[in-house]
């Protein structure tokens, strides 16, 4: 059930093993250019002119094209109606749980929905609604900026990779959804500090980053700047992913699973559209 | 234009069919009614039509659909969409856009159809439902019945030759309701639409169909025209009852058509005798209540008093404060004024103290629902009551609903969700039951089983509150009306004098043998022995 | 003549360009003359252009995220800076870390050239955040999601239910709420944000079905082809080669290469949604069309930004606007200096002013005073006026 082709209900026996491999080449390529967007403080060099504050900025132009890419090769022309409607749904659901838990210590109430979703309907679904909550909040809260398709691709991510989690069943499967929660909360939070991290502090302090450094030098300024000011950010979403997943993850679990059993049949005598 | 040939539908899991052996053929312009209670197979029959069955809901269809001589095995829904319009219950549901306008560009969109020619269609159809007015608004922002209409001229837009309604009126008020089975009345007599409607408000459009299906249940089909299909059909709008009470042998489709019979028969029931409203030992005691929404007053001074073993009806129309009345009574909306059950005022206990004292069935029941199984929801209401475990199960089986306890309560009927919510409500074995628009979405038979559960728990002790604009259900259920207009009551008697005399919700019964006072088919039935 | 509403309302695509353009720009500088004039034209035009939706309220909250970036730099740079210059202002008490901590010392001399510089950044930094908050509170957000290439089509789809099913959750979610009492229901926390979480998905997900159903009758993706052969590699080829193109742009010097890089990749991606784009045949409603006054709007955007990069460049106009007028040198301390061709960048940021026309505010005519619920639903947008009554 947590294949990709789950996503991907209504394709029609004959199309599906393609349509599987298309999404895969173009979420491993989403997966290789977010590796290089998000670790720029790595290899950005002095000689190369650019300042750190416009490094983010470039990426900002690529990301969005590798987004429009990889968003209309899940969705475009290949999800039907039904995986369509409950994506724009769920995004809906997250979209309203993010102002109500904005503000609050990490209490960030978005991302169990994606693994959860990401779990039931496969990974390319998990991508497509975290990329796409993610978008639909920033244009209801007006927070469309440079750093939207970074937001929205590590989303992505999130929900990408809990489409890929191994198999297990029952108590194991909550616990291993409730420890992904907690690592992909840090790892969401890790990815989203380390690019915009120049931004956040600027450059001439010790704990900045300093483009002449080492790549080694920058990842433990990094480390000590994130521990000291997003540490208790971080934990608080980690907290609050495991806490949702083990209080809610059985029923939720059971409610997508119900609908995703009820929406991804195979029609008794599948129709052939008219040659057109 | 609409051919079904030995059509047989299965759903996966199922033991039977749903649908068997099932052959009609509608001719070109015709509006066909579909009757049926709930189950029945109706939504699968309509479904069938445009290819939704079962290209979108799974199961297996044999035999042939044919729509303006194509074949549903052959071309998917959205093939269809050029020739068959459909319209599902819950309009808000089906919007896909969230402007009036746009929603009605929707379709056409999709048909790919050239802007220019596009937006001429779009004005066309705004004019043709009556809408124009409404074309920028936010869809959330329309009433129910705008709602639905928007919703039918939004597939009117793509220009189809084929209407399919499926219970269009279920979800909505029955002004709301009266609206838009108008507009579709309109829409076949000024359009030349085929429209195959499914409807239970059978009173308000059987003077305008031209045939009528019946589904008995078993999976087979009757189609025939309106009076005789009725004469036969277990479906008993009160003009069916009547006829039936009367001896007729076929049934008259309006009031006018049942008075000019009843006249040259020289039909006169006698009167059931007027009982006063009973002044029994009063459940509960309000007085001066008052509800206010920031600037606005919703319920305006309102004292009133209800008698144990009693059953009152609440009328009026919608935005009258009926529901705020509930609300407030139940404790759960602050307002002014004393409220008093056995003496005890529920606004000052506990939530879970109040509904022992008077328990609320609201408008839209499942909200109170949130447990996977039947099962589950009957024991949380147990613990909820401090109840003897199995009370609330045993409850629902008094009720008349046997199902089994691993059932998903949104896999229920509505009619049996409802006797769900009420068992849960009952098990606090309240006093005081108040009822807000239980009718709603339920059909004759349910509305029958809902009638006898009301008697049977009025027999018990309670007094029971019923908010409601279903004037048929009102007039057979209770025994004193009240009438709610602006926030306040502004007429209180028993239900016979004070429906009979009031034009705008005297019950049909009523309207034919005026000036004889007289409600329910049962009246009839009873004054012509 | 009176215009219709479509024509006195530039295209969202348009402000977003003049926006990125002038934030593009405003990313090559660090003289506050510059930066403050730019940031203060940017903040005219939005007070004088926008319209009275919700989303164009949201250019105060960027104005106080701005404020705030400016504080927090300052903050830190006074707590951990580095101490270069000689202009000591004043002196903190020092705390040293242990050696895990990389030799960081926390306070110590605070510097005006190290202040300086950080308050330089930082207003470069304010002033691209308020260039995004413009864009925000001028374009129409669903009008720019009518305007997405045809290959994003059903994305834009699923982005347009969500935003017009989550007021309706919210309804359903209150409605639940009050419910709760009926049954004597009185957790509090997470206990009862289950119990009104589950029936709103599940009430959610029934509605995703009958949502499906509507969009399948009614022709979705009735004109959706199969894929292109060969679209897919050669647009997932171009997203790689362009991050190729910004990597080494970081990396190393060889600008022209990378440049190269960067722009083949880009094209390439354009010419495949391009491509995939002609297996939709989707039409739209009042499309909004993109006029010779929404060229120009976008135009001075990119002039903006060409301007003030070709200056910092080695070539193009570098003689016109020196290099360290843009970046005025804060060690040794320097007065910011403002040139003519600074006051050309000023006027294409000004540029949309005189192409528009001011909207006059219009009355909303919601039914419902539930701010959370109305500030996600879409507006009633104003009846256009015929041409030529």
């Amino acid at each position: 059930m947590t294949g990709l082709g789950a996503a991907l209900p209504y394709a029609g026996p004959r199309e599906r093993p393609a349509t599987g491999a298309r999404a895969w080449l173009a979420l491993l390529v989403a997966v290789a250019v977010g590796a290089v967007a998000f670790s720029w403080p790595l290899f950005l060099r002095p000689e190369s002119g650019m300042s750190a504050t416009q490094a983010p900025v470039m990426f900002a132009v690529v990301l969005p094209l590798v987004l429009a890419v990889v968003l209309s090769e899940l969705a475009g022309g290949r999800m039907d109606a039904k995986t369509l409607a409950m994506l724009g749904v769920l995004a809906a659901v997250g979209t309203i749980l993010r102002p109500l838990s904005a503000g609050t210590a990490g209490f960030e109430l978005i991302f169990f929905l994606m693994i959860l979703a990401g779990r039931v309907f496969g990974a390319g679904f998990g991508f497509a609604l975290g990329a796409i909550t993610l978008f639909t909040s920033a244009l209801i809260t007006s927070g469309v900026g440079p750093w939207l398709p970074y937001q929205m691709l590590s989303a992505g991510f999130v929900g990408l990779f809990a489409g890929w989690l191994p198999r297990a069943l029952g108590r194991a499967e909550i616990a291993l959804l409730a420890a992904y929660g907690m690592v992909s909360a840090f790892a969401y939070g890790w990815l989203m500090d380390f690019s915009f991290w120049p931004f956040a502090i600027g450059d001439g302090t010790q704990l900045s980053f300093d483009p002449a450094a080492s790549a080694l030098e920058n990842l433990h300024r990094f480390v000590l700047f994130n521990v000291a000011t997003s540490m208790g950010w971080n934990l608080g979403r980690a907290l609050t992913n495991a806490v949702m997943v083990v209080l809610l993850g059985v029923p939720l679990l059971r409610l997508l699973r119900r609908a995703a059993r009820r929406a991804s049949f195979v029609p008794a005598n599948p129709a052939r559209p008219l040659a057109e | 234009m609409i051919t079904f040939d030995r059509v047989r539908v299965t759903y996966p899991g199922a033991t039977r069919p749903t649908l068997s052996d099932v052959s009609f053929d509608l001719p070109e312009g015709d509006l066909c009614l579909v009757v049926g209670s709930t189950g029945s197979g109706k939504s699968t029959l309509l479904g069938a039509v445009n290819g939704l069955v079962p290209h979108f809901t799974g199961g297996t269809l044999a035999g042939r659909v044919l729509v303006d001589a194509r074949d549903t095995a052959h071309h998917r829904p959205r093939d269809l969409a050029d020739v068959v319009g459909y319209v599902g219950q819950d309009p808000l549901r089906g919007f896909v856009t969230d402007t009036v306008e746009d929603e009605i560009a929707y379709g056409m969109e999709q048909l790919g159809i050239d802007p220019v020619a596009m937006r001429k269609r779009v004005e066309e159809t705004l004019d043709l439902m009556g809408i124009a007015d409404l074309r920028r608004r936010p869809l959330v922002d329309l009433s129910g019945g705008q709602q639905q209409r928007v919703a039918i001229a939004a597939v009117l837009a793509a220009q189809p030759r084929v209407l399919v309604l499926d219970e269009p009126t279920s979800a909505l008020d029955p002004t709301a309701a009266q609206d838009v089975l108008s507009a579709i009345a309109t829409l076949v007599h000024e359009v030349g639409l085929t429209v195959l409607l499914a409807e239970h408000r059978l009173e308000r459009v059987m003077q305008a169909a031209d045939s009528m299906l019946w589904l008995p249940g078993d999976g087979s089909v009757v189609h025939g025209s309106p009076r005789a299909v009725l004469a036969g059909a277990t479906i008993t709008p009160p003009l069916a009852a009547l006829a039936r009470a009367a001896g007729w042998d076929e049934v008259p489709l309006s009031v006018r058509e049942a008075r000019r019979r009843a006249l040259a028969e020289d039909l006169r029931p006698t009167p059931p005798p007027r009982v006063p409203v009973a002044a029994g030992p009063s459940a509960l005691t309000a007085s001066d209540v008052e509800v206010r929404f920031g600037e606005i007053v919703a319920v305006s001074g309102v004292s009133l008093e209800l008698a144990e073993r009693s059953v009152t009806a609440l009328l009026g129309r919608n935005g009258a404060g009926k529901s705020s009345l509930l609300w407030a009574l139940q404790g759960a909306l602050s307002c002014g004024g004393d409220i008093a059950i056995g003496g005890r005022d529920p606004r000052r206990l506990g939530a879970a103290q109040a509904r022992r004292l008077v328990a609320l069935v609201p408008q839209t029941a499942t909200d109170l629902l949130y447990l996977p199984t039947v099962a589950a929801e009957c024991d949380q209401a147990d613990a909820e009551s401090d109840a003897e475990p199995g009370t609330t199960a045993g409850l629902l089986r008094t009720l008349g609903v046997d199902v089994p306890g691993d059932r998903d309560p949104r896999d229920l009927s509505e009619g049996q969700r409802l006797a769900l919510v009420l068992a849960i409500q009952l098990a606090a074995r309240p006093p005081v039951l108040l009822l807000d628009e239980p009718t709603r979405g339920l059909d004759y038979n349910a509305k029958a089983e809902l009638r006898h559960i009301v008697d049977r728990l009025a027999g018990t002790g309670v007094a029971v509150l019923i908010s409601t604009h279903d004037v048929e259900f009102a007039a057979a259920v209770s025994r004193r009306t009240l009438l709610m207009a602006d926030g306040e009551i502004i007429a209180d008697g028993d239900t016979l004098g004070l429906l009979t005399s009031s034009p705008a919700y005297a019950p049909q019964m009523a309207k034919v043998f005026a000036p004889i006072p007289v409600l329910t088919p049962d009246d009839v039935a009873r004054g012509l022995r | 003549m009176e215009r219709t509403e479509t024509l006195t309302t530039p295209h969202p695509w348009a402000w977003w360009c003049w926006a990125i353009g002038i934030g593009i720009a405003v990313s090559g500088t660090t003289n506050p003359l510059l930066l403050a004039l730019i940031a203060t034209a940017v903040v005219a035009t939005v007070l004088l252009r926008r319209s009275d939706a919700p989303w164009a309220r949201s250019v105060k909250a960027y104005l106080v995220l701005s404020v705030f970036v400016i504080g927090m730099r300052v903050f830190f740079q006074m707590l951990l800076g580095a101490g270069t210059g000689e202009t000591v202002l004043f002196t903190l008490p020092q705390i040293p870390l242990p050696d895990w901590a990389a030799g960081i010392q926390l306070g110590g001399a605070v510097t005006a050239e190290g202040l300086v510089n950080t308050l330089y950044d930082a207003l470069r930094l304010a002033v691209m955040l308020v260039c995004v908050g413009a864009a925000n509170a001028l374009a129409n957000p669903r009008q720019a999601l009518r305007s997405v290439p045809a290959a994003l089509y059903e994305a834009s789809v699923a982005v347009v239910i969500a935003l017009s099913v989550a007021p309706q959750l919210i309804e359903s979610a209150q409605r639940v709420r009050k419910a709760r009492r009926l049954r004597g229901d009185q957790a509090r926390g997470l206990r009862a944000l289950g119990a009104i979480v589950m029936p709103v998905l599940a009430d959610a997900i029934e509605r995703s079905m009958s949502l499906a159903a509507g969009m399948e009758s009614r022709g979705f993706a009735r004109t959706r082809g199969l894929p292109v052969r060969g679209t897919l590699p050669l647009m997932l080829a171009g997203s790689l080669v362009a991050t190729c193109g910004v990597f080494l742009l970081l990396s190393t010097d060889h600008r022209l290469l990378s440049v190269l890089l960067l722009l083949g990749g880009v094209a390439a991606v354009l010419l495949g949604l391009r491509r995939a784009e002609a297996t939709l045949r989707v039409t739209r409603h009042r499309p909004h069309p993109w006029g010779s006054r929404d060229t120009l709007i976008a135009l001075s955007g990119v002039f903006a930004a060409l301007i003030v990069f070709s200056a910092g460049g080695d070539w193009g106009i570098g003689w016109l606007m020196a290099s360290d007028v843009l970046h005025p040198s804060t060690d040794p301390l320097v007065w910011p200096e403002l040139t003519p061709l600074m006051l050309v960048v000023v006027a294409l940021v000004l540029a949309p002013l005189p192409l528009t026309r001011v909207r006059p505010p219009q009355a909303t005519t919601s039914l419902r005073n539930d701010t959370r619920v109305r500030s996600l639903r879409p507006r009633p947008e104003r009846e256009p006026e015929l041409v030529a009554r």
